[in-house]
């Protein structure tokens, strides 16, 4: 016991001693080498002492205690590397020695930090952005245990789903409402996020103030509660904590505000303003099986894995297409993570655009090589002097890769610069469809994810410079001069085939970015199939309270379009479901005498409209009719049908005066069709069209479609025009809010928003990969004329002409280039099909953007080589002989 | 007189068992012990010596201590510790091995 106690104390006591003995001799490395010399001295005494007692002078046992001494220097330097710190203090040096050799070649090292700072500052930026929006974990407390049905859900479903499960905690649910807040200065629309109280137990949400909804708040008849986003608090309220407790009026009900959410509280979709319960704000929608509108987050109890959770959900499934055969016949619903969920489509393209970045990345690294090797080349006389010196080989390659890694940790932190300007930039220019683009930043990951390619890069690209660095032969390194040798040779040829590998990697990004802008323009060339110039359009929802029943609906409708027609100059209608805004509706279609078995009727869109949308907009009447003024309340129930429409249920047959009605509707409210149209660009011109019905505001038996939009046709200015239309529709109701007031081409220009950001970016990319292949083309063309110029001399001595010599160097930089884009071309036939998703109208081997993207590759290359060429051509033969 | 080389490898051996016999001593002190106990076969240079003890001290098979001699000079004492004293079992055990090995070898068939 007291042994190994009194060993254990001992252990401790040497432990420490030696930790403070290594840090003190780091510190006092001068009070090491003292101690280390004064023992030594000692050493030399006694043992000078003990060879005098043999009987030798003084001098001769000096002489012998000394030889035997050794190299003093060499015993401490090999004393201090017993603790490790040589390795250090030899990598201390070298980077001192590295940032004096750049700083006296600031040109280079200026071309080498920018190349890098290009490529790692694109690829941070790219990354921040796959970061922020695919890998960042959802912001909620365990985000790995919520899922969600791929499909939108009804509110009975989903208590039936929860009532016959045990896999879930809670099933929380939600859909968008816009509804008008008559509280402040002016009529203002919100955005209600009406959901289940359940919503925020699945997330786990905290209130920053207040409470969030509870049961109580969510059943049918319950008073009405609100929690508001911090955002409109602060907007609206300006954060006053005194708002709980208060009444607000929406849409003419009124709501009492119990809490508010923190500022970072986020969920998938538009931003919401404030938080209702679906069941008060929406009582008839929440109660309709039929209605699936609702968006779903079920967080799985502990210990339940998704393949279960999907196992019981396709039991629930089946029980409920037994209890509700009319909505639940042929319902599957599918379990998904709600990250995969919400990052959706924006996957592909977001990793196409990185590894166009990464090869962006590639290329400068390439760049970054090659400009390594013409500074090695141009350093070999210093090489080999240090060789010569005694610098071992492994010291050498240190050296040149602590240089090269130096040059990468500038350019990666140039690179974090641009990046941040980057981002902004991309942040201003993103679609807004990109899911979870809010917290984009630079963070910790994106750092590690910097720091690491920038070492990545200095080490893997700087070891080539090495290996030749390593392979000095002393002779060779100091005789050489400006003449040719064999190594520089070998080197010239090293260098050609790294500028042949990155105008490959460059001609992939080209043809990548060549795609995108021949998808674009085909898609530019896509017919919407109505007239956009001099429409101006703008979106109003009647509030349930002032207009519950249709009459009082139908009344504010014709009165605004009589309203608005009366302008001079301008011819106004209305439809429920613009083109490319986004809105969408459809209904299952049910076909006079073609009975279908019950669930498996097909869904068309449908499309109320009001006046005279068609000729307005000018979507052509291809046969039968269009609607008429004859057309009322009292009248048959007529509809139009779109082009679509007829090829998919009546092939070449006249649908003019067949029967249709919605499959839930009465069985006897046959609507007649007396007329067809030609299709629109509904979802956007890269979009097909989907058979669609369009029917009137004035005939159909929908109180609940209190939305539209007017489209006004007018060739005034459409700023003063739009104000002149609110202003009629405020003579007719005062507390009515138009939305999205744009003309319809921007609500065209708004639909491609996603295509372009891709195109911006992917063009940006393929600039900076043919800016840095063309440089590397220069670099070696120049480098070679120079390396020539002895041999250009003899060639214009023995009569070349100077068109010869010009083609000598051209031939070289477009042999280069035309290999680089050969090999290119081949590599892109591989690599183009993971863009199928993001291509319109053309295949991805498409030939002329496949030619064209050669031919701008080889054609700027060529124009490169203009200047080594020129001079070339001025080498004066008898300075190029000289000039040894 | 002739000297040999010390075998390589050996070195720590030898300075941890020379440690192990004589107890606290200093650099020149063990580089003697080594020479007399050897009679005069064994000489350890100094070059060799004291990085050995550094890196000795390195590892913590050793501790070192100024301390004065019998003439009032400062020097560096040197002690084994008890990770010392398990790696001389290792170091011995492993000079044994190989010297058996050699030994077999070297028998006559």
């Amino acid at each position: 016991m007291r042994r190994s106690d009194q060993s254990l104390r001992q252990y401790i006591r040497d432990v420490t001693t030696r930790v403070r003995m290594w840090l003190g001799a780091l510190v006092h490395a001068e009070q090491f080498d003292l101690e280390m010399d004064e023992e030594l001295r000692m050493h030399q005494e006694l043992k000078m002492r003990e060879l005098r007692e043999t009987g030798i002078t003084v001098e001769e046992a000096r002489y012998s205690a000394r030889r035997q001494m050794g190299n003093a220097l060499r015993l401490r330097e090999e004393s201090r590397e017993a603790w490790g710190w040589n390795w250090t203090e030899q990598r201390i040096a070298d980077v001192g020695y590295a940032a004096r050799t750049l700083r006296k070649n600031a040109g280079f090292t200026a071309v080498a930090i920018l190349t890098l700072a290009l490529g790692i500052g694109a690829n941070t930026a790219i990354f921040s952005v796959v970061n922020g929006v695919l890998l960042r974990p959802l912001p909620y407390t365990q985000p790995e245990r919520l899922v969600t049905i791929q499909s939108n859900q009804s509110l009975p479903d989903l208590e039936d789903i929860e009532s016959q499960s045990q896999s879930f905690e809670a099933v929380g649910a939600n859909t968008m409402q816009r509804l008008d807040y008559t509280g402040g200065a002016e009529p203002l629309q919100v955005f209600a996020i009406t959901c289940n109280a359940e919503l925020f137990q699945a997330l786990r949400t905290h209130p920053a103030l207040g409470r969030l909804l509870t049961a109580d708040d969510d059943h049918y008849g319950a008073p009405g509660a609100v929690v508001l986003s911090h955002g409109f608090w602060t907007r609206q309220f300006g954060a006053d904590p005194r708002v709980i407790g208060k009444s607000m009026p929406l849409s003419g009900n009124s709501y009492t505000v119990v809490g508010v959410l923190p500022a970072n509280f986020w969920i998938p979709g538009p931003k919401g303003d404030l938080y209702a319960s679906l069941r008060v704000v929406y009582p008839a929608a929440a109660k309709a099986r039929g209605v699936h509108f609702l968006r779903t987050y079920l967080r799985l109890k502990p210990g339940v894995t998704l393949a279960q959770a999907q196992l019981e959900m396709d039991r629930t499934d089946a029980s409920l297409a037994h209890a509700y055969p009319d909505y639940n016949q042929s319902r599957h619903r599918h379990l998904m993570p709600l990250l995969e969920n919400v990052v959706g489509d924006s996957r592909a393209a977001l990793l196409i655009l990185f590894g166009a970045v990464g090869l962006v990345l590639l290329i400068a690294c390439v760049n970054f090589a090659n400009l390594l090797l013409a500074r090695s080349a141009s350093r070999q006389p210093e090489m080999a002097i240090r060789a010569a010196l005694g610098a071992g080989s492994r010291r050498m390659i240190a050296q040149v890769l602590t240089e090269s890694l130096l040059l990468a940790l500038a350019g990666g932190a140039a690179g974090i610069l641009l990046a941040q300007a980057g981002i902004k930039t991309l942040l201003a220019f993103a679609p807004e469809d990109l899911p979870r683009l809010g917290g984009i930043a630079i963070d910790f990951r994106v750092l590690a994810f910097t720091l690491g390619i920038s070492i990545l890069t200095g080490i893997v690209f700087g070891l080539l410079p090495a290996r030749s660095a390593a392979r000095i032969s002393l002779g060779e390194g100091l005789k050489e001069s400006g003449r040719t040798t064999a190594g520089s040779r070998a080197s010239l040829r090293l260098r050609r085939t790294l500028v042949v590998a990155e105008t490959t990697l460059a001609m992939l990004v080209l043809v990548g970015a060549g795609l995108l802008v021949r998808s674009f323009q085909r898609m530019q060339s896509v017919a919407p199939g109505f007239q956009s110039d001099n429409i101006l359009t703008m979106r109003l929802e009647l509030p349930e309270a002032r207009y519950e029943e249709a009459a009082k609906q139908r009344l504010f409708r014709t009165g605004l379009l009589n309203s608005l027609n009366a302008l001079h100059g301008v011819r106004a209608a209305m439809i429920s479901e613009l083109p490319m805004s986004g809105d969408s509706l459809n209904h299952n279609l049910s076909i006079e005498g073609r009975p279908v078995k019950l669930g498996e009727e097909p869904d068309v869109q449908t499309r109320t409209i009001l006046g005279d949308y068609f000729s307005i907009i000018g979507i052509p009447l291809l046969r039968g009719r269009d609607f008429s003024a004859e057309d009322r309340e009292d009248t048959p129930v007529v509809v139009v049908v779109n082009e679509t429409f007829v090829r998919d249920f009546f092939p070449n047959q006249d649908p003019v005066g067949a029967h249709i009605r919605w499959s839930r509707d009465d069985p006897t409210h046959w609507k007649t069709i007396v007329g067809v149209v030609g299709d629109v660009k509904h979802f956007g011109l890269d979009q097909p069209e989907e058979p669609a019905v369009y029917d009137l505001y004035s005939q159909i038996d929908e109180p609940w479609k209190r939305w539209m939009s007017l489209a006004v046709r007018s060739s005034r200015e459409p700023g003063e025009l739009a104000r002149e239309v609110e202003g009629r529709i405020w003579a007719l109701d005062r507390g009515l809010p138009p939305t999205a007031v744009l003309t319809m081409k921007d609500v065209i220009d708004a639909s491609v928003t996603p295509r372009k950001f891709n195109l911006a970016l992917m063009s940006i990319f393929a600039g900076v990969a043919l800016a840095l292949a063309v440089i590397g083309i220069y670099g070696v063309v120049t480098y070679s004329v120079t390396q020539r110029t002895h041999e250009i001399g003899i060639r214009v001595a023995l009569g070349a002409q100077q068109r010869n010599v010009v083609w000598l160097v051209f031939g070289e930089g477009a042999q280069l280039a035309v290999l680089g884009a050969i090999i290119g071309l081949a590599g892109a036939e591989v690599f183009t099909r993971f863009m199928a998703s993001l291509l319109f109208g053309i295949g991805v081997h498409d030939p002329l953007t496949f030619l064209a993207v050669a031919g701008i590759l080889v054609s700027v290359a060529a124009a490169a080589c203009w200047f080594p060429a020129r001079r070339a051509m001025h080498v004066d033969p008898m300075v190029a002989l000289r000039y040894e | 007189m002739h000297r040999d080389e010390i075998p390589p490898g050996s070195l720590y051996l030898l300075i941890l068992k020379t440690l192990s016999r004589g107890g606290v001593q200093h650099g020149y002190e063990i580089a003697r012990a080594i020479h007399r106990v050897s009679r005069d076969v064994l000489q350890i240079e100094e070059g060799s010596l004291y990085p050995a003890l550094q890196r000795m001290l390195a590892r913590g098979w050793v501790r070192a201590e100024w301390g004065s001699t019998a003439e009032n000079r400062r020097a560096r004492y040197y002690q084994l510790t008890a990770a010392g004293r398990k790696q001389l079992e290792i170091e011995i055990s492993r000079y044994e091995r190989v010297t058996q090995a050699i030994a077999r070898v070297m028998q006559p068939a």
